[in-house]
């Protein structure tokens, strides 16, 4: 009994954690480029969606709506400003930008909401539901339906779409994508202003379930590379599978063996796959050497 | 004459795909031998598998009476086997100076903590070993370069830096892959007259891959032909340019 | 024109004795200062070595490396659970501070050894930093948990180090040691292997460089350097608590090395002197040093990637760096 409430409960954090790497995934297959400052634009998503829907009071998917919009073009013009014109620099350059650009929006979150615990409003009564001795809460469920949501609707567009097609041959071969004329740099833009927005969604959900800090930016950071890695780094399917196996991880060692695990898991996790199989689950990558 | 160098049978695959196959050759001190053959037909890889930067499958490679097939690159080195690289070889972040320095690494006796406490004579060796790097250049007409950081050289002046580095330590074997790519006509002159200088003068063993055909028969000894990894033909120069499988070679991939 | 090269170098080797004035001048500090800016000098001092050790791994040996932090705190806990739990005295505690950082510093190269290089190798050691972090927060009955852990006062031969001006003199001693001993490695073959590393790994190893070896090495000394800041960092603080290893402190000893300048060793004393002091600026305003540190490295990345020590030796050879022209 106890298991399949884990179980429950593990999935839909891990839901969450999927959404994350999958939103860091979108940036890194586009432009190769890890973004350090991930954690902390998902930080930025969730305050801004309490802004407008609490603070200025709008009704709840319009905030999300523009929540979601203002996050892309920062995405956009954060890669078009800052790491465009330092992409063939070398990787220590690109790694700081990214890690400063998050730490100046820390700042920003701790200069306008930094003295205050706010949670976000749900917008649905919080029930829970009993199945057989199993409790489900409402949180879980919209968490869960949520995230398969969106999975749904980026499977589709990948797959069956015109533009995700190309997506996807871009992510294969940029040289040949600018040989058959796709402008690869607004490609980078428009793939991480992509990658910030499905950050904005994981933001928003997560500010559901706990009080937002400026802070939280590196919590989500390490759990979003934990799951990359275990997925496979750049792998998409990868990185929703790592990301829900991390929920569970949690979950499960958390209470069967120490409770140290749902705190460290996911470093264990990231630093143990990099030493023993670094191309994880389903990565391609067999060597990290250039 | 004893050979310098004895490869016998090597072989090197890359997951289906066999890069050389079987290959066998032996090379004497002073003599140069070149290695051609299309694009993709193993000289690199075979370079590779020398020098220790390549995963051996099967054969063996002998070096003055010693196996040193799995050993790591600068053991191999360290052994008197030197390369240069085909494309930006040099430490672009030192001078051409260090670079030579860099070269010298095996032979300057200063340890790590005589250096922190000061020793006199780790420091001595330092100073030695820069005076001896900064002489090693002048010997190639290049002292003036010395100070000048690596990645803002001509492309020749790189070669030359390259060439010292590999060579500061004296080794009985160097491997050039493709040294004459990017230079102009009259650097490439320079660079034939200094690998049959070292020849002849130093008894050094050079292999050489090289696509500038004219240069490889001005200059070497005795020609390789490697296609799809297998050796083809191994014949002095004059010899190879009438060879039917080496036409086939080339033209079969034209 | 090559008697004129080493006539050029044998003047840079005199006129770097000049170099000198600087901690002579420095000496009289303490009568000038009142004790809390005698505090912020010293605080400076501290990120001296911590700016060293992290420039000479990320710098010259060119590897992404986050694990600085961990190399801090684990010289600070060391120094800190020694004096506390042993009773020992802080300049014995010094020593095996460095030692546990070289320890650290040969852990995290590990995942070098085995391949895992650039981002990869950037995630694995900030997971590494993050880890430590839990441990100091879970370790209790060693660490003190949250709380932390008040450490004595410190001392040196049975002789207190409780003002400022004693822990300033004593600091001054082990910075100028940490800037002479990293400085003949990096000028030796080792400093110079470091950089052949950065530039080219193959062609590095095919000079006979043992690749793996100086990876280990740089981060060993890198560690070692830094630990030393961390057990200063215990005896100016004189208490340790986790949010000071956090992912927070690992930015602002960035924003160090960048804005002095990668490699160099006149850049990390030039970024810990301006870095360091700023955020006693801000403790009435928080949220705003974030904001202007994430901002400052952002304008250095982009329009001074050699940061501020490529200025000084553009303005004059005293202050060139030999080991790093990048």
């Amino acid at each position: 009994m106890i298991l399949s409430q884990l179980v429950i409960s593990g999935v839909a954090t891990g839901m969450l954690y999927a959404l994350i790497a999958l939103s860091m995934t979108v940036g890194y297959r586009a432009t190769t480029v890890v973004n350090f400052g991930h954690g902390d634009i998902v930080m930025m998503g969730a305050y801004a969606m309490l802004f407008l829907a609490v603070g200025v009071g709008m009704p709840f998917p319009l905030a999300l709506a523009l929540a979601a919009s203002g996050l892309f073009l920062f995405g956009f013009l954060m890669q078009r400003g800052l790491m465009a014109p330092i992409i063939a620099g070398p990787h220590l350059s690109l790694a700081i930008m990214a890690l400063a650009v998050g730490y100046a929006l820390r700042g920003v979150a701790r200069i306008e909401w930094g003295n205050d615990i706010l949670l976000l409003p749900r917008p649905y009564a919080q029930n829970a539901f009993l199945l057989g001795p199993v409790v489900i809460t409402m949180d879980d469920l919209v968490i869960t339906g949520s995230v398969l949501l969106l999975l749904l609707l980026l499977f589709v567009v990948f797959n069956v779409t015109r533009i995700g097609k190309v997506i996807q041959a871009v992510f294969q071969t940029q040289r040949g994508a600018q040989l058959v004329g796709i402008n690869v740099p607004a490609f980078h833009c428009i793939m991480w202003g992509a990658g910030t927005t499905l950050g904005t969604a994981g933001g928003v959900l997560l500010a559901l379930i706990v009080p937002l800090t400026p802070d939280m930016g590196v919590w989500t950071l390490v759990r979003g590379f934990a799951a990359m890695t275990l997925g496979g780094f750049g792998s998409l399917h990868g990185a929703v599978i790592g990301g829900v196996l991390l929920g569970l991880m949690e979950k499960l060692l958390g209470f069967y063996v120490s409770t140290v695990f749902i705190d460290i898991s996911g470093y264990l996790i990231t630093i143990l796959v990099l030493l023993i199989r670094p191309q994880g689950l389903f990565g391609q990558h067999a060597t990290l050497r250039v | 004459m004893a050979a310098l160098l004895e490869v016998s049978d090597i072989t090197v695959r890359f997951g289906g795909l066999t890069a050389v196959d079987r290959v066998s050759f032996g090379l004497e001190p002073g003599q140069i031998c070149a290695l051609i053959g299309p694009n993709g037909a193993g000289k690199t890889t075979l370079f590779n598998a020398i020098a220790g930067n390549a995963v051996i499958e099967g054969g063996r490679i002998v070096f003055r009476g010693s196996e040193i097939q799995g050993l790591t690159p600068h053991e191999i080195s360290a052994r008197g086997i030197r390369r240069t690289f085909q494309t930006g070889g040099l430490f672009g972040h030192l001078t051409a100076l260090e670079n030579v320095l860099v070269g010298l690494h095996t032979e300057i006796a200063s340890d790590f903590f005589g250096l922190l406490l000061g020793s006199r004579r780790s420091h001595q060796a330092e100073v030695a070993a820069t005076a001896r790097a900064r002489d090693l250049l002048a010997l190639m007409d290049i002292a003036a370069l010395a100070d000048h950081p690596a990645d803002a050289l001509s492309g020749g002046q790189q070669r030359m830096v390259e060439i010292v580095r590999a060579l500061a330590t004296n080794p009985p074997l160097l491997l050039l892959d493709e040294p004459a790519v990017g230079l102009a006509p009259a650097a490439r002159d320079k660079l034939t007259q200094i690998i049959r200088r070292l020849a002849r003068e130093t008894n050094l063993g050079i292999l050489l891959i090289e696509h500038a055909i004219e240069l490889v028969m001005d200059v070497s000894d005795r020609v390789i032909v490697l296609n799809d990894g297998k050796k083809v033909a191994d014949a002095p120069p004059a010899a190879v340019r009438a060879d039917k499988a080496v036409l086939e070679a080339y033209l079969g991939h034209a | 024109m090559q008697r004129s090269a080493s006539d050029g170098a044998a003047r840079a080797v005199v006129s770097r004795r000049v170099l000198w004035i600087v901690p002579i001048l420095l000496l009289p500090l303490p009568l000038l200062l009142n004790p809390y800016q005698q505090y912020v000098i010293n605080l400076v001092l501290v990120y001296v070595p911590v700016a060293i050790g992290f420039n000479v791994v990320v710098g010259n040996l060119g590897l992404l490396a986050f694990s600085n932090v961990a190399f801090f705190g684990i010289g600070a806990y060391t120094a800190g659970i020694l004096m506390v739990r042993l009773g020992l005295p802080w300049w014995v505690a010094v020593p095996p501070a460095a030692l546990m950082g070289a320890v650290a510093g040969c852990a995290a190269s590990v995942p070098a050894l085995r391949g895992v290089r650039l981002f990869y190798l950037a995630i694995m050691t900030l997971a590494f930093g993050e880890l430590m972090r839990w441990v100091y927060i879970r370790w209790i009955p060693v660490t003190g948990g949250s709380f932390g852990m008040a450490l004595p006062p410190p001392d040196l031969f049975g002789w207190s180090l409780d003002s400022e001006a004693g822990k300033f003199y004593v600091f001054l001693g082990l910075v100028l040691v940490a800037i002479i001993a990293t400085d003949r490695i990096l000028r030796s073959r080792f400093g110079r292997a470091f950089v052949a590393i950065k530039s080219d790994e193959l062609a590095a190893a095919a000079m006979g460089v043992p690749t793996n070896r100086y990876i280990t090495l740089g981060f060993a000394w890198g560690g070692a350097v830094v630990g030393v800041g961390g057990a200063m960092y215990a005896a100016l603080i004189g208490h340790l608590s986790p949010p000071a290893f956090d992912l927070t402190e690992l930015i602002l000893e960035f924003a160090i090395i960048m804005v002095g300048g990668l490699g160099s060793l006149v850049g990390s004393v030039i970024g810990a002197v301006i870095i360091t002091a700023a955020p006693e600026f801000f403790h009435e305003l928080p949220g705003y040093q974030e904001l202007l540190f994430g901002i400052l490295i952002v304008l250095v990345i982009l329009f001074l990637p050699r940061g501020l020590a490529s200025l000084l030796a553009r303005a004059h050879p005293l202050f060139r760096d030999r080991y790093d022209r990048g």
